[in-house]
């Protein structure tokens, strides 16, 4: 029980609270929205201003430069000149460049468990939008193994080129984030203070949502109780500065079978990720990052994440995965739910 | 011949023997040395376009042999005669042929209002029957059928083959996987631009040619068009329907017929469920056609395609300003994304070619068709109340009597 003193200091903490939140509230501000489509998903945007600074058609112009340069659906994109038979070398614009080199960062640092160049193997799983008549058989895979490592890759200055014709680059595990990332920027040269961006389940957060001037929260995704329902949201952290991606495979997956296939591949073996992970959530600085290394943290496992990540402080993570005896249960990093 | 051929064969032996009753007393028993080949022996009743149609499918089917075809007008029965077996015997009387026994099974593809009689008088004689839809002409026969075909052991069958459809049976899949969320609303139509006028060489013969055009051989619309889709409604709800309002008129092509050129009739299923069923003869866009409403997407399902059309969901705001999760593909781009289905065999061969193996398939091994005396009677019942609905301007229940 509470005695009186104790209950006098709470209430004048919270006046005090309340004056902050006053003081530095900009209560003429209001949540401006921007929804949409690009790159086979949606994206929401929200940003706090006294009056739209930003419209839907800058933010179509930025998107649209990004499929001209990183799609592999778009044929005139220069990802998939890159990724014609016939070519050797591209002269890659801010984009390419960018993604690229962060991808090769990562697929070191992963000990090549990030690769974009896996994209010959994600085709012949059918996770492209290339239809596949059948899953690919060994002899298939063992064909694709020597066109898949990114060390066959060669970055100088503005050049991309392959080190043996053959080898086709996918950056769709990086690139929402990375968009999440250039519409963050281009908000902050907007000089907007205050945002939420979000492409297709990648976000990144920065500031306070007005004119409360709370803390932004955002949920986090994961399977429904019922694997035919519609994922729900299993947990809620607030951000005020960075980036926050997700990884699952309770989505994009298909059946053969009893058996389900996720749709991340690992590039050392050819076939689809199979181990305990369903899902991990990263947070680090920008929305690149995080969404690089949910791929690796879901591709290692979850014993192999956790060492991984005590290495990496720069990331936190959450995990749903199966236990042993099939009971769904989740983890995360000391830090995760922490607001810095 | 293949050994497992003659097991077959051996199976179709015992089964006509087994026939209990009426048709075990009326039928001598059949030795083995009947059955000199190693097919189910067909008599069809009923050549016109259906019937015909039919026998175009059967000769392409290895374990069906057509042996004889029975109709009462000399170029249908010819016709038909072109796609039997060699050696086939023509009937002008169904009795005849139902005395044959040389035959295991018949098909029945007459006129609605045979249904019936031919159905019962083939049951009597012992053989297995595929009788064309609807089932009925009345909703007592309906009911009467089904207690006559479960007193016998005979395999029955009615050709709703879009039960058989791949293309069905995947929408029913999405649709237990809650991919369109909670439906609510079915929206069938099945459109013509056609008067169904077929062209006569003798006057005289106007009705027995052009019977779908009056009331007293067949249902209408309801029954030779829609029917399709009420069965279709039943098996993805799994239910029949409750009620029904409905209203029909001869409103376009007033050319003496009795049978509606137009009528719209709302079904209520359990759980408030509706389905609209329509049929329209002044106008074929979009003619066969159901949509699925569900809050989550819709299905709009055309002759041999289906699309799925996901509803555009707002953003899962409200408590959190945002949410993390794996990406969703967004399907709501104005684009609609092709329902992909294929048959177990890997071919898409056309649904009523499925409809018929599964009928061999349910002689030989003894088991009860997907669509059987009890489905088709709740569809058939379906259509009958419909038609009443249209007719009295009452709505129609589904009565407790009516449930087998």
């Amino acid at each position: 029980m509470k005695t009186s003193y104790q209950a006098a200091v709470l209430i004048l903490i919270n006046y005090l609270v309340v004056c902050i939140n006053v003081a530095f509230a900009q209560s003429n501000f209001k949540p401006i929205y921007i929804n949409g489509y690009t790159q086979g998903t949606t994206y929401h945007l929200t940003y706090y201003a006294k009056d739209s600074i930003v419209r839907k058609q800058e933010i179509t112009e930025i998107l649209n430069k990004i499929d001209s340069s990183l799609s592999v659906y778009k044929p005139y994109s220069l990802i998939s000149k890159f990724n014609n038979p016939a070519c050797m070398e591209v002269i890659m614009d801010e984009h390419l460049r960018k993604v690229v080199k962060k991808s090769l960062e990562i697929y070191k640092k992963s000990g090549g468990i990030f690769d974009i160049t896996v994209y010959p193997l994600v085709r012949a799983w059918g996770f492209s939008n290339k239809e596949i008549s059948g899953l690919p058989d060994a002899a298939t895979i063992k064909q694709i193994l020597p066109y898949v490592g990114s060390d066959k890759l060669l970055l100088k200055d503005n050049k991309l080129s392959k080190k043996i014709p053959g080898v086709q680059i996918d950056v769709d595990g990086i690139a929402q984030g990375y968009t999440v990332d250039v519409i963050s920027e281009y908000f902050n040269k907007k000089k907007i203070k205050n945002y939420l961006v979000e492409v297709g389940g990648e976000l990144r957060v920065k500031g306070k949502k007005q004119p409360e001037n709370k803390t932004m929260q955002v949920g986090i995704e994961g399977p429904a109780k019922n694997a035919q329902d519609e994922p729900v949201i299993q947990k809620v952290v607030k951000m005020d500065n960075g980036g926050i991606t997700t990884s699952g495979n309770y989505r994009k997956y298909f059946k053969e079978g009893d058996k389900v296939f996720s749709h991340s591949i690992d590039p050392k073996t050819g076939y689809p990720v199979q181990n305990q992970l369903i899902a991990v959530t990263v947070k680090a600085k920008d929305a690149i990052t995080a969404d690089g290394y949910d791929n690796v943290l879901i591709g290692m496992g979850l014993t192999n994440a956790l060492k991984f990540l005590k290495h990496h402080t720069f990331l936190q993570a959450y995990f749903i995965y199966h236990k042993k005896n099939g009971i769904v249960t989740d983890t995360a990093t000391a830090g995760f739910f922490k607001l810095k | 011949m293949e050994p497992n051929q003659i097991s077959r064969r051996k199976f179709i032996t015992k089964g006509a023997v087994a026939v209990g009753g009426l048709a075990a007393m009326r039928l001598p028993a059949l030795g083995a040395n009947v059955f000199k080949s190693s097919k189910l022996r067909l008599g069809l009743i009923g050549t016109g376009s259906r019937g015909t149609g039919l026998a175009i499918l059967i000769k392409d089917m290895a374990d069906i042999e057509l042996v004889a075809c029975c109709d009462i007008i000399p170029e249908h029965l010819k016709t038909g005669m072109n796609y039997a077996a060699k050696g086939a015997v023509a009937y002008t009387d169904y009795r005849k042929l139902l005395e044959d026994k040389n035959i295991d099974a018949v098909i029945i593809a007459t006129p609605l209002y045979t249904h019936y009689l031919l159905a019962v008088d083939a049951l009597s004689a012992g053989k297995h029957i595929y009788l064309e839809k609807s089932m009925t002409f009345n909703i007592p026969q309906s009911i009467d059928l089904v207690k006559r075909v479960n007193d016998t052991k005979l395999v029955f069958q009615i050709g709703f083959q879009y039960r058989y459809y791949g293309l069905y049976k995947r929408v029913k899949e999405v649709m237990d996987q809650n991919w369109l969320g909670k439906v609510s609303h079915f929206e069938c139509q099945y459109n013509q631009n056609s008067n169904w006028r077929k062209p006569l060489n003798d006057p005289k013969m106007e009705k027995a040619i052009n019977w779908r055009m009056y009331r007293e051989y067949c249902g209408g619309p309801l029954s030779e068009l829609c029917a399709h889709q009420i069965d279709m409604v039943n098996y993805m709800l799994g239910s029949h329907p409750l009620k029904v309002t409905g209203i029909g008129g001869i409103d376009y092509w007033k050319d003496g017929r009795d049978t509606y050129d137009n009528i719209r009739t709302i079904y209520e299923y359990p759980n408030g469920v509706k389905s609209s069923v329509t049929s329209v003869l002044s106008n074929a866009y979009n003619g066969y056609n159901i949509r699925i409403l569900g809050d989550r997407a819709t299905v709009d399902i055309q002759r041999d395609k289906a699309f799925i059309y996901a509803e555009s969901l707002e953003n899962k705001r409200g408590t959190v300003d945002g949410v993390t999760g794996a990406t969703i593909a967004a399907i709501t781009q104005g684009k609609p994304i092709e329902l992909k289905f294929e048959e177990p065999d890997g071919t898409n061969l056309e649904p009523t070619t499925y409809c018929l193996q599964d009928f061999f398939n349910c002689v030989v091994n003894h088991k009860k068709p997907i669509s059987n005396v009890e489905t088709a009677m709740e569809t058939s019942i379906a259509i009958h109340m419909g038609n009443t609905a249209a007719d009295t301007g009452l709505m129609q229940t589904w009565k407790p009597s009516y449930n087998s």
